[in-house]
């Protein structure tokens, strides 16, 4: 490397991008000192616009770099500023946690928490502490009865709760929002979408599913194309040239259809989850070339799902078929669908089912899904319950012993599960 | 070259830029590096190419990406009914050597863009168009390319390059580009225009619109890209084809009714259209008519 002025800072900052996750290497410490010399640029924005294209190669590097450089690249009076903001920042956690001690004091002690949950405490919304509050209050006349006894009861009460706070915070990706509004609906429970996600859900599934369909289909073309001279074709055409092989005919992929059998629960709760799945798996071109669709609650409706694209046609849909506000009986659709003629399944067919394994009348369901998996070539299913919660419903565990399952409950794990499933 | 002239030839060629994107073109020409520009359909990436072309007064040499596009397609084939012809018409006039020698020369090469763009007597610019649609073999086959200005060919050898072309790649982010390729770029990531921007675009392309009916249409377009129920956001193209529709209809304020019956420029599918006539009243022909009067 050439010696540089500016060598020693950027080597400096090259280091701290290292640390923010980019591949940085020596090659690009040398060309941004070279830009530096040679460009003379004294503008701020120039000189960040400049480095960034030098160690920024991609959307996501680049809002790192920006990060970096903002925080590398400051002048004295704005360092001190940023560490009085922190120190201000740091000390009012302190001064809210201590607060925080003061008010969920049990016997006269404060109680036994953890430091990372009396983190959360302090950052939950004020209806929610205040609901904990209210709770100490109304169990407050047990305390003189036994106060060993009220002592632990309350705390087991609040960890708890505080660690459920924990995970659904963690779960909706709290504070990524504000950085990436689509990364974080990524990762949301679908169940707990609210009205105003579904367009950036439905936007996000599409750009997904583009995704997804490119890489398939150049997997497919990779793996499935012969690409090879059809020796055959290739000498009988000479014939008409007098023996010379001036016209070479290369053999052509023969195209693989395969049969999907969609089974959708949309009773109850299911009905969102089940919309977006649909939609999902509809997108997937490599899919929907050979598929068919069912709806059902306690029964089976057969439906063109390329007229359900849209939410609002589905949800109509649903509610004049009969199915809306129905329970689930697994059994019955499952015993529908197998009893269908000409036959639905088949040894080429897979069974996609997209339920929470709810259903009345287990037993029977439990029977019937092995009559579909005895009929079908393959049973797949997507369950929206979070994984962590599958331990803890029996119907769930004796599903998953039958056939495949995946987790479905965020557009980031269905997302998955459809690249699994068009991998198979 | 410095900022001042490549903002003068940018000036020249009519095209509307900010400071980051001319800072990072600078930074591309001076180090010699290929140029990846990723960002959403229509925001004008490749046009950047084709203004670049413009204002280095070069050829421009475009490679579109697809599906299964080859060394064949991008770099070079042999023209094998040529030289099956010359073995049959030299049978017999030259030894076998000779004759296998003189069917690999550059009389029997078809170069394609690839090859092209580094054997001009000219330095070019070459446009690899949506190279996210290439596969990834492809992807690899380019390092050799890009970072040594270099192609070996196995009948011939090494080819260098006699000049080098300033190199443009564009990707829409249908999907991850590999490492290796992104290393050896400058990166330079292109938003949607802010209003100010896009008035500006529409001025400069279609100089005969009134300032008025710029404004009514790039706030609407900025609405309707702002607009979360809208899947395909209108690109730059899509908004200049609107303008002009409205021109060619020798409408000269952007009404509900004018929307209505021109909205086919600007939204391209029915749920779209669908999306516009739910916005709440007042803002139903995409937000931005009647104003900016």
């Amino acid at each position: 490397m050439r010696e540089s002025v500016y060598v020693e800072k950027l080597t400096a900052f090259s280091a701290l991008l290292r640390q923010e996750g980019l591949a940085v290497g020596l090659q690009e410490t040398a060309d941004a000192c070279q830009i530096l010399e040679e460009l003379a640029l004294t503008d701020r924005s120039a000189v960040r616009a400049a480095l960034c294209a030098v160690y920024a190669k991609s959307r996501p590097e680049q809002e790192a770099f920006y990060r970096a450089f903002d925080s590398f690249f400051v002048s004295a009076e704005q360092r001190r500023a940023n560490l009085a903001r922190r120190a201000e920042e740091a000390a009012e956690l302190e001064r809210r946690k201590a607060q925080a001690e003061e008010e969920l004091q049990v016997n006269g002690q404060p109680m036994d928490l953890r430091d990372d949950l009396r983190e959360v405490y302090v950052r939950m919304p004020e209806e929610k502490r205040e609901h904990l509050r209210q709770l100490m209050e109304k169990t407050k006349e047990n305390m003189d009865r036994s106060p060993q006894l009220y002592s632990n009861f309350i705390r087991s009460v609040f960890m708890r709760f505080l660690l459920e706070q924990q995970m659904v915070m963690e779960d909706a990706a709290v504070g990524c929002e504000s950085a990436d509004p689509d990364l974080a609906l990524l990762w949301k429970d679908i169940s707990g979408f609210k009205d105003a996600d579904i367009p950036r859900a439905a936007a996000l599934i599409a750009r997904i599913t583009q995704q997804l369909n490119a890489e398939l289909s150049r997997r497919r073309q990779r793996g499935g194309h012969s690409g090879g001279l059809d020796f055959k074709k290739t000498i009988r055409r000479g014939l008409e040239t007098g023996g010379s092989f001036f016209r070479l005919s290369f053999r052509k992929k023969r195209k693989r259809r395969r049969m999907l059998v969609l089974l959708c629960d949309v009773s109850g709760s299911m009905l969102q989850f089940s919309e977006f799945a649909l939609r999902f798996i509809k997108s997937m071109a490599e899919v929907s070339e050979a598929s068919r669709t069912f709806l059902f609650s306690e029964t089976l409706h057969e439906v063109d799902a390329f007229a359900l694209q849209n939410m609002d046609a589905f949800r109509d849909y649903v509610r004049t078929s009969g199915l809306y506000g129905k329970g689930t009986d697994l059994g019955t659709a499952l015993e529908q669908l197998c009893a269908r003629r000409p036959p639905v399944l088949g040894p080429s067919a897979t069974l996609l089912i997209l339920s929470d394994t709810k259903t009345i009348d287990l037993p029977r369901a439990l029977a019937d899904l092995a009559q579909a998996k005895r009929q079908a070539g393959k049973v797949l299913w997507l369950n929206p319950i979070p994984e962590r919660k599958w331990g803890y419903v029996r119907s769930i565990q004796t599903v998953s012993a039958l056939c495949q399952m995946a987790p479905c409950s965020t557009l980031e794990e269905l997302a998955r599960a459809c690249g699994r499933l068009m991998r198979q | 070259m410095d900022v001042t002239t490549l903002r003068a030839k940018l000036d020249a060629a009519h095209y509307i830029y900010d400071e980051s994107l001319v800072t990072t073109l600078l930074v591309a020409l001076q180090l010699g590096r290929p140029l990846l520009i990723e960002g959403a359909a229509g925001v004008g990436k490749t046009e950047i190419a084709k203004v670049m072309a413009a204002a280095l007064d070069r050829e421009l040499v475009r490679l579109q990406c697809y599906e299964g596009l080859d060394e064949s397609k991008a770099l070079y084939e042999w023209n094998y009914q040529k030289q099956l012809l010359s073995i049959q018409a030299h049978m017999g006039a030259k030894t076998p050597d000779e004759l296998t020698k003189s069917l690999f020369s550059d009389e029997y090469l078809l170069e394609r863009p690839l090859l092209r763009s580094i054997r001009s007597e000219e330095p070019v610019v070459l446009l690899i168009d949506e190279i996210d649609k290439a596969d990834e073999e492809f992807e690899a086959f380019l390092l050799e390319l890009l970072s040594e200005m270099q192609v070996t060919i196995p009948e011939i050898g090494t080819i260098h390059a006699r000049t080098v072309p300033f190199v443009v790649l564009t990707s829409n982010r249908t999907r991850p580009l590999s490492e290796a390729l992104r290393r050896r770029c400058a990166y330079l990531y292109i938003q949607y225009p802010d209003l100010e921007k896009e008035v500006a675009i529409i001025q400069a392309r279609r100089p005969n619109v009134n300032e008025r009916l710029a404004v009514q249409v790039a706030r609407a377009v900025q609405a309707l890209r702002d607009n979360q129920a809208i899947l395909k956001k209108p690109s730059i193209a899509e908004t200049l084809d609107w303008v002009a529709a409205l021109e060619a209809l020798g409408l000269s304020d952007l009404t509900a009714e004018a929307a209505e019956r021109t909205k086919g420029f600007v939204l391209k599918n029915s749920e779209d259209w669908a999306a516009m006539a739910g916005q709440p009243e007042g803002h139903r022909h995409c937000g931005g008519c009647g104003e900016g009067q």
